[in-house]
């Protein structure tokens, strides 16, 4: 039996391992290509963002300029680049001075709280009302929810937070604008990631389940003799679960893109943000850390949406 | 001829008529009882399935019904489809159109039928579990038990709805073409599976455009034809002896009844295409070894065979589409390579769908630089009006498009035409029309023709001779 | 409509529009009219600054009122609707023709150069697509032409995707083979089976892609790594605007309503998700 539910996984996994490692070696060169095109003075600028203006002098900015081994020849230092990566020895901030690592390992926590709370609140608010419009379809409910997701769908995440922001924060005064501490800080920030992602899931709930109770399987099992909630209960709600659990890894795409933006406009200490204020600062070994871990994020994400896909659904432990 | 004592009349339609979007049954009044059969016999658009979803209750949004049922000593009006809810599954039992998709993809053979046995007869989880490996083994699905919809054949699938229908023993059974797409053995399985219901003391209702099925349930027989009745009676008089002008067209398209080809007279002259020790494997299975083929000029050879033994696959390799695993294939000297044509089971498919048929056959007459003035008289032949030449392949029928297929085909004058299952699709009326011109016009221009059928009487009828493949 | 105009309006291939994809036309048609008429009828420069006339009401010399900075909201909208449109419309034109060449060659041809094509794909999805986009960008700072060549890497993809999937089923068609059998080459198989298939598929994800251009190019705005002051731009109107939400709420409310106008014309005008 228990090989039954475990055939084709080894392959499905091997190839999530293999799109890690791609992330890894696009984030690698990609930021190698960064610190190639960084204008002359950069060692001394970023020297001077790390001790001050009046602190620099050319001992620290040698220091940088060894630290991103702007004085080597390139094809060497790319190598010796990627085999640093490959150790996960990923560097100083370079506006900080702590280990990338360490600073990773605070934000990472945050962001994840943040990703959490938005899949499991777009999860209790997308694919049951898709569900519930996919049973009617063409009816109130089903209409007004398609007209509230393509609202939602036009607005970008950072927009609806603003819009959120204005609601409840300023004009109602009930949550704080931004910042972090008090569980009432997640309550902006998670709802206005999961208001994109249940317009998106909620359609597709609505015609998966749509699809499913046209089937003529659906209407078999219901003149079999099973009534509503049996036919509901085994049929629907299983064949209804498999294209909304695969959109899943879709929507992680949403997800990180929503995290990086969402996490600027609310001040929150996570990951995207970092990212953001690296690049701003041009602090290299930031940028490669914060982009590798939501890069191996998303591709641990879809790992789960792939595992949960092979046991939903029987089809694909045979293909 | 409803003689009906209370006690035993199962099924009784009075009246029923189904109304709105373009379709409408005009009252129908039958009633069964209990080890009866009857079957509705019609060509598609007859409206027959209709009837069946009425007396279900399960007519799309949008039509109206009207009459009155009596399933089983509860009476209702047809147009009431709640309270026939509760009779589903435990006293009417409805065999789906293709039971392919009708059964749940991502469920095993065995909890669908177990289910029926659990919820709607309400027998304890283990009892319906090995009630339904019963039913199941019964049924010859020892090693089908376990498996998924997708990895069942048409006709296993059949046998495990038919089997999920009737787990709770419904003494009506409603089979709507319980035979579509379906290979001549399976189909006769099919029927020996329909014939247990009414053998058991049940109604069997079967709506079907075969009339060979009609024929081996036997019982009553209904012909429909656009929503009205054109005959009824006992199978085997209505069946043999039609009354109406109808009845006995629908009959005499029947491929026994057809009349003779004019005999094939190239015996003497080379082959077409000859080919040698052919063997091919598709999926890890051997399809065929050691095949040798031969046509003559304005031969007609028909292939035969369960769906599955490679028949298509043969085509392609003698038109030279795919390469043989084994085994040559020798043209006649001369040929072209337009010289080799093929006709599809399909009409539509063989078509894109966008461009008029006008614009197609310009296509064909720019490309290989013909007069348009070849092409009327060849239409006229075909009964093809030039108006439809302004319609797209979609909106014209499937028999009117087979015949532009035949059209385009026969403008590049083929050797070899292999012709796989082109009248398969089609009603029997027009398939006889249909084959009998193709046949015809083959001959005239000592063109060869392999022709792919799974109906047996069909081969035999109109070939010259027969290649059997085996499974 | 009747018979006789939809097989003319279908012979000159004009495409059939849903009353949703008309919506969306219509939309689409305003934004574009107000994006060039306005410099066009009114003298606004979309940066000169009037540090005397900040954050002004609108009025009926300033319609849409001033910024932060006295600037025309009205010229730095319509120079915003420009910018946003022309980058979506050069994107997805850069992704759409060699995501629809090589998803045709891919799928006619299959063997190496479709195992080849889709691992390229794959490569460029392994990334969420804004993550890649950021990274170009955290390159060149501030710069278009990252910013395109980012997008365009990111929306290529779905092209190829689509167009691949779609060719391989039908280039086994029996449509096609009966069209060789026929003798027709390679153009007129194109032209007669894959382009009318592949079209429309084409069309909705072009109006997707665009508006995924404009949402990314206002997200990086937004966030301040994207284009750089005092470009106008939508997201970085936005996040300029947003300290002076209490003085100037309808300052504010504007890039936002522009932002959410043009995206739903393009998603309405894309029709159904083919996804």
């Amino acid at each position: 039996m228990t090989s039954r539910w475990t055939q084709g996984l080894g392959r499905l996994l091997l190839s999530r391992l293999f799109q890690a490692g791609l992330v890894a070696w696009l984030v690698g060169t990609l930021t190698f290509i960064l610190t190639r095109s960084l204008p002359g003075d950069m060692a001394y600028r970023i020297a001077a963002g790390r001790y001050g203006y009046d602190m620099v002098d050319g001992a620290a900015a040698e220091a940088v300029r060894a630290e991103l081994a702007l004085d080597q020849p390139a094809a060497g230092a790319y190598f010796s680049w990627l085999w640093d990566l490959l150790q996960l020895d990923l560097g100083r901030s370079l506006v900080s001075g702590n280990p990338v690592i360490q600073e990773l390992s605070h934000q990472l926590g945050h962001s994840l709280s943040l990703a959490i709370i938005a899949v499991l609140l777009s999860l209790l608010i997308g694919p049951p009302l898709g569900l519930v419009a996919g049973l009617k379809p063409g009816g109130m409910l089903d209409r007004s929810s398609e007209v509230a997701a393509n609202v939602l769908r036009a607005l970008p995440p950072f927009a609806v937070g603003l819009l959120l922001i204005m609601l409840f924060a300023v004009t109602l005064g009930w949550l704080p604008v931004a910042g972090h501490g008090s569980a009432l800080h997640n309550v902006l920030p998670a709802l206005t990631l999961a208001l994109g992602l249940a317009a998106v899931s909620s359609r597709v709930a609505r015609n998966a389940m749509a699809d499913v109770s046209h089937s003529a399987y659906y209407a078999f099992s219901r003149t079999k003799g099973l009534n509503e909630r049996q036919s509901f209960m085994r049929h629907g709600l299983r064949n209804a679960a498999v294209p909304v659990v695969a959109y899943l890894g879709v929507q992680f795409v949403y997800l990180i893109e929503g995290v990086v933006v969402v996490e600027t406009l609310f001040a929150w200490p996570g990951i995207g943000h970092a990212l953001v204020h690296a690049i701003v600062a041009r602090d290299v070994p930031m940028i490669q850390g914060t982009a590798l871990v939501m890069g191996l994020l998303f591709v641990m994400l879809n790992t789960a949406v792939d595992i949960a896909c092979h046991f939903l659904d029987p089809r694909r432990r045979h293909a | 001829m409803t003689s009906m004592t209370l006690t035993t009349t199962l099924l009784s339609v009075e009246a029923l008529t189904v109304d709105g979007d373009g379709v409408s049954i005009a009252p129908i009044t039958f009633a069964l009882e209990a080890g009866q059969r009857l079957t509705l016999l019609g060509e598609t658009g007859s409206g027959k399935s209709l009837i069946a979803q009425a007396i279900m209750g399960t007519l799309p949004n949008g039509l109206t019904t009207s009459g009155q049922l009596t399933i089983a000593s509860h009476t209702c009006a047809a147009a009431d489809t709640t309270s026939r809810r509760a009779l589903w599954g435990r006293t009417l039992a409805l065999l789906p159109q293709e039971p392919w998709n009708a059964l749940d993809p991502t469920m095993r053979a065995l909890p669908q039928v177990a289910e029926t046995h659990r919820y709607v007869a309400g027998r304890s989880k283990p009892d319906a579990n090995s009630a339904a490996r019963d039913d199941l083994i019964q049924l010859g699905l020892e090693e089908g038990l376990n498996k998924l919809p997708g990895e069942l054949s048409g006709g296993m699938a059949q046998r495990v709805a038919f089997a999920a229908a009737s787990a709770a023993g419904a003494s009506i059974v409603i089979a709507d073409e319980p035979t579509k797409g379906l290979d001549a053995p399976r189909r006769d399985d099919v029927v020996k599976l329909l014939a247990k219901t009414p053998d058991a003391g049940g109604a069997l209702l079967t709506i079907t455009h075969d009339i060979d099925v009609a024929r081996r349930l036997g019982g009553e027989v209904i012909i429909l034809r656009q929503g009205q009745v054109v005959e009824r009676g006992p199978a085997e008089q209505l069946l043999n002896q039609p009354q109406t002008e109808y009845a006995q067209r629908l009959l005499s398209a029947e491929p026994s009844r057809w009349s003779d080809p004019s005999p094939f007279s190239h015996q003497a002259s080379s082959p077409v295409v000859s080919a040698s020790g052919l063997g091919i494997a598709r999926g890890g299975r051997q399809l065929f070894s050691e095949l040798d083929v031969a046509v003559r000029p304005g031969e007609i050879v028909g292939v035969v065979g369960p769906s599955g033994c490679g028949k298509s696959t043969l085509g392609d390799i003698l038109l030279g589409v795919a390469k043989p695993g084994a085994g040559s294939v020798i043209y006649q000297d001369g040929m072209p390579r337009l010289g080799r044509q093929k006709l599809y089971q399909d009409p539509p498919a063989a078509f894109s769908p966008h461009w008029t048929l006008n614009q197609l056959l310009e296509d064909l007459l720019r490309r290989h630089q013909f007069e348009y003035r070849a092409v009327a008289p060849l239409m006229e032949r075909l009964g093809l009006n030039q108006h439809l030449l302004d319609r797209r392949p979609g909106e014209i029928s499937g028999g009117e498009l087979q015949r532009f297929a035949i059209l385009r085909v026969l403008l590049l004058k083929p050797r070899f035409l292999f012709a796989d299952e082109p009248t398969s699709r089609l009603d029997p009326v027009t398939q006889q029309q249909t084959l009998s011109l193709l046949i015809e016009l083959a001959r005239e221009q000592a063109c060869a023709v392999m022709l792919v059928s799974h109906d047996p009487a069909l081969i035999a009828k109109v070939c010259d001779r027969q290649l059997a493949l085996a499974g | 409509m009747t018979a006789a105009t939809t097989r003319l309006s279908s012979r000159f291939s004009l495409p059939q529009l849903s009353s949703r994809q008309q919506l969306g036309a219509f939309l689409l048609a305003l934004l574009l009219a107000f994006a060039w008429l306005v410099p066009w009828l009114f003298d606004a420069d979309p940066a000169r600054q009037q540090l005397t006339r900040i954050l002004q009401a609108p009025s009926l010399a300033e319609p849409f009122g001033t910024d932060h900075l006295g600037r025309s909201m009205l010229a730095r909208l319509a120079a915003a609707i420009r910018l946003s449109l022309g980058m979506a419309l050069l994107s997805v034109a850069t992704a759409a023709i060699p995501g629809v060449l090589l998803g045709v060659v891919a799928g006619w041809r299959g063997g190496w150069s479709d195992r080849l094509l889709g691992s390229l794909a794959d490569a460029c999805l392994a990334l969420p697509g804004l993550l890649l986009v950021l990274l170009l960008v955290a390159i060149a700072p501030g710069n278009f032409w990252a910013l395109y060549v980012g997008i365009s890497l990111v929306l290529w993809i779905e092209y190829f995707r689509v167009v691949r999937a779609r060719t391989q089923a039908l280039v086994t068609s029996p449509q096609i083979e009966a069209s060789r059998l026929l003798g027709f080459g390679p153009t007129m198989l194109f032209r007669r089976h894959l382009w009318p298939e592949l079209a429309p598929q084409v069309f909705t994800l072009a109006a997707f892609g665009a508006a995924s251009a404009i949402l990314a190019m206002a997200a990086l705005g937004f966030v301040s790594v994207g284009l750089r002051p005092p470009t106008a731009e939508l997201g970085l109107m936005m996040i300029e605007l947003l300290p002076y939400y209490h003085e100037a709420p309808w300052a504010m409310a504007q890039p936002i309503i522009v932002l959410f106008v043009v995206v739903m014309s393009l998603n309405l005008l894309a029709g159904k998700d083919p996804r």
